[in-house]
């Protein structure tokens, strides 16, 4: 079977700065990996290349079956990719429950001719809309801030929303940017168990990147490192421990073969 | 030849009057990030400056002139600062529609209440520098063509020292490149940002001046439609790059002779804004701007 | 998954997932009542001093102008500066149509109906030519965001304006004078309600949440598969449309129109209208419109000072308020 989502030498300049360079790398259908490297490696604008935000200068990338040049952002999105990104990026003007009724869109054919005649076939879809948006809350134990405006979510929350509105567009690959940035280690625990439980539940192919070793270590089934933008090496977590280019431009000496937090 | 060199002399010191106004607009843009829409007025209050000053100083004279100037320059250059203080700085950092409509409000002020103590009728802008008519050939050119024409490059470049080789120009230009990381090493940024609008508003007000001295009919609407083309000329040259509001200007003052000149007369406004809009749908960060993306 | 009967306790709507009210079109309901309303009132309308009934007419129609440019502005946060260069063109168009095309249409002995008609036909042409207008100027600069697109709108308003200037079967410079009197307070507070109706319509709708997603983010937005561009330009044509209607109705209230009347300070006039009810907040924005409309009539007796007033008042609220006058949703500790 083809890998669901593959980049071909895949290479992109900002100006003088090459971000990402040449890499090739594959993740299978239901596979759970991580993307790991020091701050400024590119992990984020790999994810800028996959869902469209950037053009690569270089290289392809396709995913199942598409080629993605010249895709925009919501056309990529529309393929089944779905991102939370490094920096929270909420609606502030929407509630809670709003953030993932918005995200309910993509399935819709529903257009602004039928909000104004709102037939019986418009109220229901609407209806279905907000149960399922309802669920997923639930699921996540969000629905008691059903109400609240999204940025008034205490820091994790408003992560782990961005996690469920990333659901609702019902993805087959799930990219996340630093998930657990600025949790506690029980929080950490927590998201541990909520990413594995989706990747279960939902049955989706999941892209970690992530500093917290505990996490990446815990939950990926594979990894690959990036530095200065390209690949220097990927396998089991097991394998990345041991690699000595990963601990010299990564890791780190102390935490070679246990990485504490 | 004689027509189009004619046209040209015109041209050229209408552009540099346009340029003088739209290094306002990019100074303020690049330390504020926002458009100055009062700018425009400052010029007109610039002018009526003039009109009431050139009465103390004998008319027709060069220290006259030259003094009516400064005076102008000085007087706008405390109002510019006075604006910001007041109507600005309680804003810095809110949303860029509020300042925006703050700008506009401030400007609608400076008209309306320009109408009030100036009023509203036109007035004819007196002879401040000695006046002679000069012909090459068949073309010719006013005393007052030629000081537009020497004034407006000696102001701009003063702007330029000042802001390349002062330790003030070097904190605004600081400041234009990253607010946050001026303050953090040090810089006032409160001084800054006052003193951009000091020199901002002097060479508007030096502006005004030059301009009613070639368009002698004043009034307090008079900013309006120069500001608007200014402001062009700042974006076509590239918001937040001094050479290019000089070269935005020149342009802006050319294309508008000429078209003025020609017998699509009537549509001579329209051409400023035909300008921008090609310039920012085709190359939004102007012809001397550099464009930044955001980073995600 | 598991349904926790407890958990949905607290909320014992959550199993319709909107509020009943809204779940029956109720809008449906509110519209029939508000054109209802505003025919009946209409009919009263002779018995009241007609000074009253010219400024409540021009407060229909700023409502009108204001709450379809919040569409634009306060929801999708595209900051237009060009709504009076799209009501010039449907006052042009629909003007045009009453007095070239009505005396052919209408025939030697035209009843009321016959009137009635040309004139709702004129204003959908003037809504719809300015609707055209609109996504004319909106596909290309769209892309453009905060102040730059404001310029382009403004530039394109302006262009409107001059070549209305030299448009000489349209009056000109001078103006287009003879426009039959045709707006009353039922077809300026009927289409007052339609435009409140579909606003309100279009955003209270999973499809309409994303004309505020794209505001707030529009990388997001895009993120979740919203073309935001699509909501931009939709949003910029039905802004524009109802800004064509508000210059038909507005041509044939005042019989004579001109260029300048629709420069950009009457843009800025609605901007204001939309920041002071407190971007995005419907009601704000209605209760904004009344207000700038009175106001200026109040202070006719200070005419001089009207103007100076207007503008500083302007400015203490842009810097005490910025969230907007009107706008309580998210109180100070939001800010
Ligand atoms: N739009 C852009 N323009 C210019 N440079 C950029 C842009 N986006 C990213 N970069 C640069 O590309 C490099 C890689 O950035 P990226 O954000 O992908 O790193 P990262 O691996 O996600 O780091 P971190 O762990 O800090 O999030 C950095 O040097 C960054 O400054
Ligand atoms: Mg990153």
């Amino acid at each position: 079977m083809p890998p669901l989502l593959q980049l071909h030498q895949a290479t992109i300049r900002f100006g003088g700065l090459t971000a990402v360079n040449t890499v090739d790398f594959a993740i299978a259908e239901g596979s759970l990996c991580g993307l790991i490297g020091p701050n400024g490696a590119g992990k984020t604008t790999v994810f800028n290349l996959i869902t469209g935000v950037y053009a690569p200068t270089h290289g392809r990338i396709t995913f199942a079956g598409h080629d993605l040049a010249g895709k925009k952002v919501h056309e990529v999105a529309a393929l089944g990719i779905g991102r939370t990104f490094q920096n929270i990026r909420l609606f502030d003007r929407l509630s809670v429950f709003d953030n993932v009724r918005v995200a309910c869109n993509r399935h819709r054919a529903t257009g602004p001719l039928q909000t104004l005649v709102r037939l019986r076939a418009f109220r229901d879809d609407e209806a279905a809309v907000s149960r399922r948006a309802e669920e997923l809350l639930e699921m996540f134990n969000l629905l008691r801030f059903r109400d609240t405006p999204a940025t008034c979510l205490p820091y994790g929350e408003q992560r782990r929303l961005e996690i469920v509105r990333a659901l609702a567009t019902r993805p087959r690959l799930l990219l996340l940017d630093e998930p657990a940035a600025g949790m506690n280690p029980s929080e950490k625990a927590d998201l541990v168990r909520l990413i594995r439980h989706i990747h279960r539940e939902f049955g989706l192919t999941i892209l970690l990147v992530e500093h917290s070793m505990r996490v990446v270590m815990g939950v990926c089934q594979t990894i690959a490192v990036l530095d200065h933008g390209m690949k220097i090496a990927e396998g089991t977590p097991a394998e990345i421990r041991q690699n000595r280019k990963v601990i010299d431009a990564y890791l780190g000496e102390e935490h070679a073969p246990l990485k504490a937090e | 030849m004689t027509e189009f060199l004619q046209q040209l002399i015109n041209g050229l010191s209408l552009g540099a009057i346009y340029a003088l106004l739209a290094l306002g607009y990019t100074m303020v843009y690049g330390v504020l990030r926002f458009i100055n829409f009062a700018h425009a007025d400052v010029f007109m209050v610039g002018s009526f400056a003039g009109y009431y000053l050139g009465r103390l100083v004998p008319g027709g004279t060069l220290w006259g002139g030259l003094a009516v100037l400064a005076a102008a320059m000085i007087a706008c250059a405390l109002l510019g600062v006075l604006i910001e203080r007041l109507a600005y700085r309680p804003l810095r950092g809110g949303p860029t529609l509020n300042v925006l409509i703050t700008a506009i409000g401030v400007s609608l002020l400076l008209q309306y209440s320009g109408q009030i103590i100036f009023g509203a009728t036109p007035r004819t802008f007196p002879q401040l520098f000695p006046v002679a008519q000069f012909h090459l050939g068949r073309v010719g050119i006013s005393s007052n063509q030629i000081v537009v024409i020497v004034v407006a490059p000696l102001l701009i470049a003063g702007l330029q020292l000042v802001v390349f080789k002062t330790r003030m120009g070097m904190a605004m230009r600081a400041v234009s490149l990253n607010l946050k990381a001026a303050q953090l090493v040090g810089v006032n940024i409160n001084t800054v940002i006052s003193f951009t609008f000091a020199l901002g508003s002097a060479l508007a007000a030096a502006g005004g001046i030059l301009y009613s001295m070639n368009y002698p009919s004043i009034d307090p609407l008079m900013g309006v439609m120069p500001g608007l083309k200014a402001f062009t000329a700042a974006i076509l040259g590239g918001i937040g790059s001094l050479p290019g509001a000089a070269l935005g200007g020149l342009i802006l003052g050319g294309a508008e002779t000429f078209v003025g000149g020609s017998q699509f007369s009537t549509y001579k406004d329209a051409i400023a804004f035909g300008i921008l809009i090609v310039i920012l749908l085709l190359r939004p960060a102007g012809l001397l701007g550099r464009w930044t993306a955001e980073k995600i | 998954m598991a349904e926790i009967p407890q958990s949905r306790a607290p909320n014992p709507k959550s199993d319709t997932p909107v509020p009943v009210w809204r779940l029956l079109p109720r809008q449906h309901l509110a519209l029939a009542l508000g054109l209802v309303a505003a025919v009946v009132i209409s009919r009263f309308s002779g018995s009241i001093d007609a000074y009253l009934v010219d400024v409540a007419i021009g407060i229909g129609i700023n409502v009108i102008l204001a709450v379809s440019l919040n569409l634009v502005n306060g929801h999708t946060g595209q900051f237009s500066l060009g709504h009076a260069g799209f009501m010039s063109v449907g006052a042009y168009l629909a003007a045009a149509c009453t007095v070239f095309a009505g005396p052919r249409l209408l025939g030697a002995a035209p009843g009321p109906l016959a009137h009635n008609l040309l004139f709702f036909g004129a204003l959908l042409i003037g809504g719809l030519g300015a609707a055209f207008a609109g996504l004319l100027v909106g596909i290309p600069s769209l892309r453009l965001k905060g102040d730059y697109l404001a310029l382009v709108t403004l530039g394109f308003g302006e262009i409107i304006r001059v070549i209305f200037q030299n448009v000489e079967v349209l009056g000109g410079a001078l103006g287009f004078n003879g426009v039959p009197a045709y707006t009353d307070f039922a077809w300026a507070y009927g289409w007052g309600v339609l435009t409140i109706f579909t606003v309100s319509c279009l955003v209270n709708s999973t499809y309409g949440r994303g004309f505020i997603a794209t505001h707030d983010n529009e990388i997001a937005a895009q993120s979740i598969g919203l073309d935001t561009t699509r909501y931009k330009t939709v949003a910029f044509a039905v802004g524009a449309f109802f800004a064509g209607v508000a210059g038909g109705l507005f041509a044939h209230l005042k019989l004579s129109i001109d260029p300048r009347g629709f420069d950009f300070t009457r843009s800025i006039e609605i901007v204001v209208m939309v920041i002071l009810g407190g971007m995005g907040n419907t009601l704000g924005v209605i209760l904004a419109a009344v207000l700038l409309t009175i106001l200026p009539e109040i202070l006719r007796p200070v005419a001089e000072y009207r103007m100076v007033l207007y503008s500083l008042l302007l400015i203490i609220l842009m810097i005490t308020r910025p969230q907007g006058l009107l706008n309580f949703r998210f109180g100070k500790t939001r800010l």
